[in-house]
This record gives structure tokens, C-alpha cells and sequence, in this order.
């Protein structure tokens, strides 16, 4: 079952993608995804009811959070009102321990996203100011990155012994699917999302090739 | 470190200006036209249903989109993160509109370039018979 699991909607500041022409993108350019998840910039959005869309388009849409802290980007998948009430996600310097320990008391599961990246990467951060207790997976694949940004991702984590999964980060619409994870097991909501990544049988899968050739 | 959440408690909702604005016929139309639309709707004054393209009202400015004394965040210049129009209702030729102009928004965030700052500039249209009618938030960005 393949799930993107960085998404943006309208809902973020820089979203452009309204997630019904998500779900029409992917039927129409017939993407190998069976759903996605919308990880919303510092916020996690607990009103919008996205079944209707599931039901009429036949895909997994899931909702989580990318929070900021002071190792970069992190995706949180399995967000509740105890993990909301945890740390302030408007917030764009929290301490990245403290949100990996809040994450696994609420049930949670926290990943850094994008950790090759300048500035905003847990790597970038690891070089200043040394790794982080707790870190087991991130984001070794990600849509926006730039050249050289997923190898290094790829090379850090085998290094650390991270498991590493995919995600587009798309924010418009055309972008979904660029990146996203391959998992053994079905999952069907976010608490079967939270077991399968605490599983670990899953696998970072990319598109972005494909993806180019179909546009072409 | 500029104090963000000082800013906003101290700015965001304050409305620091206001400015009345009449609507011209072929500013309406040079506007649709300047933006490629086609639709007889915003570029043909004898179509029944004539009004100004859906973000005329981006070009409508009070002139300052700063309060005065709002605090200085960051340094050098700042950029243009683009302009968000939300429609509400039509604007047409010969209306009046008063346009009240507010911080709507003060946040920071994180990326490849740094830390940069978010300031949005809001401005709520009503039109003479007082009904809200079109709403502008222009997006200011500082690197922090």
C-alpha cells in the first residue's frame, strides 16, 4: 500500500492544493498512490472532514502535522489533543527532544522530514550541535528536494541507523505523488499509519522520474 | 530577537487606516484586460452582469501598509509574498467602497533561507450600502 506522507492543502500559509483536486489529480494521471496525508505547516487541523473524498475517490486521506523545532522540520502522525497541548506547534523553535518525547507519551510518532536540507534539516543541525537521542526514522525521499539534498538524506541515515520513508511535501497540486512510502501491512486510518511506521515494514519509493516522462 | 508574540498582541486586528475608493468603468476594464481575462462579465460594459474582475480590489491601496510606529522586524528589504483576494460579493462601476486596512497576521517560519518573518496585510472592502464585499491580505516577508 503506497501512502504519500507529506502533503500541503490551502490549510497551510504556502499551501496551494485544495485536497479534492489532490484526489482528482491522482485518479486522472492514474498515480500508484492509495491515499495521502496532509501534514499542515505548524498547526494540525482538527475540523476538516475529508471522507466524503475518500469515499467518492477511493483513497486514504490522513491528517498529521509538520511542526518546527530547533533540529529542522519534523512530521507528526498520530496527533491528539494531549500531543496538541504538549508544545505550542505555531511555535518554530521548539526543542526536537522535547517534541519526540511528547510524541511517544501521546502515542504518537514524530519524524524529521527533509533532514538533508539546508537549515531546516535535522543533518544541518547534527553537524553544529550533535545528534539527538530518539531519532529513528526521517524522511530520506522528499519531493522538494533540491539535488543533492535525498543522497545526503539517504547516506546520513544509513550512518545513523534511521529508517527512512517518503514524501512528496507538495504544495500544489501537480506535486503529489513525487515521493511517498511503500507499506507491507494495509493502513486505513492514522492510529494503523502510527503502528505500520512504529513497524517499520515499510520503504521510501520515488516517482519523480515517471512523473516527468508522464508530463512530457 | 524581535518579541513576535509582543507584536501580536500589541498589532494584530488594530485597523490603522481607511480610505474611500469610486469605481471607474475603464480602470474595471483595462484591469480585466491587463490580467488576460476574457469573459464579457469583467471586460464588456453592455454585458448585464458587468463588474470588476474578482481581484480588481488587489490594485486598490490606502498607500501605507505599515501602522505608524509598527516595530522594525529583521533587516534589509523586505519581500512580496503575494496577495490572497477573497470574494464576498460584486464590485461594480459607480460604487463606492471604503477599504479599512489592518494587520491581519504576524508569524515566522523556517526554510531553506533562514528564518523569516510573515506580516499580512489586510484589507476589508465594504461598498456604499455597507456590505463586505471583496477582503486582501497582502503578504510581506523579512528575513529574521
Amino acid at each position: 500500500m503506497i501512502l504519500d506522507l507529506h502533503t500541503h492543502s490551502i490549510k497551510s500559509d504556502d499551501g496551494r492544493a485544495k485536497v479534492e483536486n489532490y484526489c482528482k489529480w491522482v485518479r486522472k494521471k492514474e498515480l500508484p498512490l492509495d491515499g495521502f496525508v496532509l501534514t499542515e505547516h505548524r498547526q494540525f487541523d482538527d475540523t476538516s472532514d475529508y471522507r466524503h473524498l475518500e469515499d467518492e475517490y477511493g483513497l486514504v486521506i490522513l491528517k498529521a502535522s509538520e511542526v518546527e523545532t530547533d533540529y529542522g522540520h519534523v512530521l507528526v502522525f498520530g496527533v491528539n489533543d494531549d500531543l496538541v497541548n504538549s508544545f505550542d506547534f505555531a511555535r518554530v523553535d521548539n526543542p526536537l527532544p522535547d517534541v519526540l518525547e511528547a510524541a511517544e507519551r501521546c502515542g504518537a510518532f514524530a519524524a524529521p522530514c527533509h533532514p538533508g536540507r539546508r537549515n531546516v534539516g535535522l543533518f544541518a543541525h547534527y553537524e553544529r550541535k550533535g545528534p539527538v537521542e530518539g531519532v529513528h526514522t526521517v524522511e530520506v525521499l522528499n519531493g522538494g528536494s533540491i539535488p543533492g539534498e535525498d543522497e545526503l538524506s539517504v547516506e546520513r541515515a544509513v550512518a545513523h541507523g534511521y529508517r527512512g520513508f517518503g514524501g512528496s511535501d507538495s504544495h500544489i497540486v501537480s506535486r503529489i505523488g513525487y515521493c511517498a512510502t511503500d507499506f507491507d501491512d494495509d493502513v486505513r486510518d492514522i492510529d494503523g499509519l502510527v503502528t505500520a511506521l512504529r513497524g517499520g515494514r515499510f520503504a521510501p519509493v520515488s516517482f519523480r522520474e515517471e512523473e516527468m516522462d508522464r508530463d512530457d | 530577537m524581535t518579541d513576535l508574540q509582543a507584536i501580536r498582541d500589541e498589532w494584530v486586528g488594530v485597523e490603522f487606516e481607511s480610505a474611500e475608493f469610486t469605481i471607474d468603468r475603464d480602470r474595471v476594464i483595462a484591469w480585466a484586460e491587463a490580467c488576460g481575462e476574457t469573459d464579457p462579465r469583467f471586460t464588456d460594459p453592455g454585458n448585464p452582469d458587468f463588474q470588476a474582475h474578482p481581484n480588481f480590489t488587489a490594485c486598490l491601496s490606502t498607500g501605507r501598509m505599515m501602522p505608524e510606529n509598527f516595530p522594525r522586524i529583521g533587516s534589509g528589504f523586505g519581500i512580496d509574498g503575494g496577495k490572497t483576494v477573497e470574494v464576498h460579493g460584486p464590485v461594480r462601476p459607480g460604487d463606492t467602497l471604503t477599504g479599512r486596512a489592518s494587520i491581519h497576521d504576524v508569524y515566522d517560519k523556517t526554510g531553506r533561507s533562514g528564518t523569516m518573518v510573515f506580516v499580512i496585510h489586510r484589507m476589508d472592502f465594504t461598498n456604499q450600502n455597507g456590505e463586505l464585499v471583496s477582503t486582501v491580505d497582502s503578504k510581506m516577508i523579512r528575513s529574521r
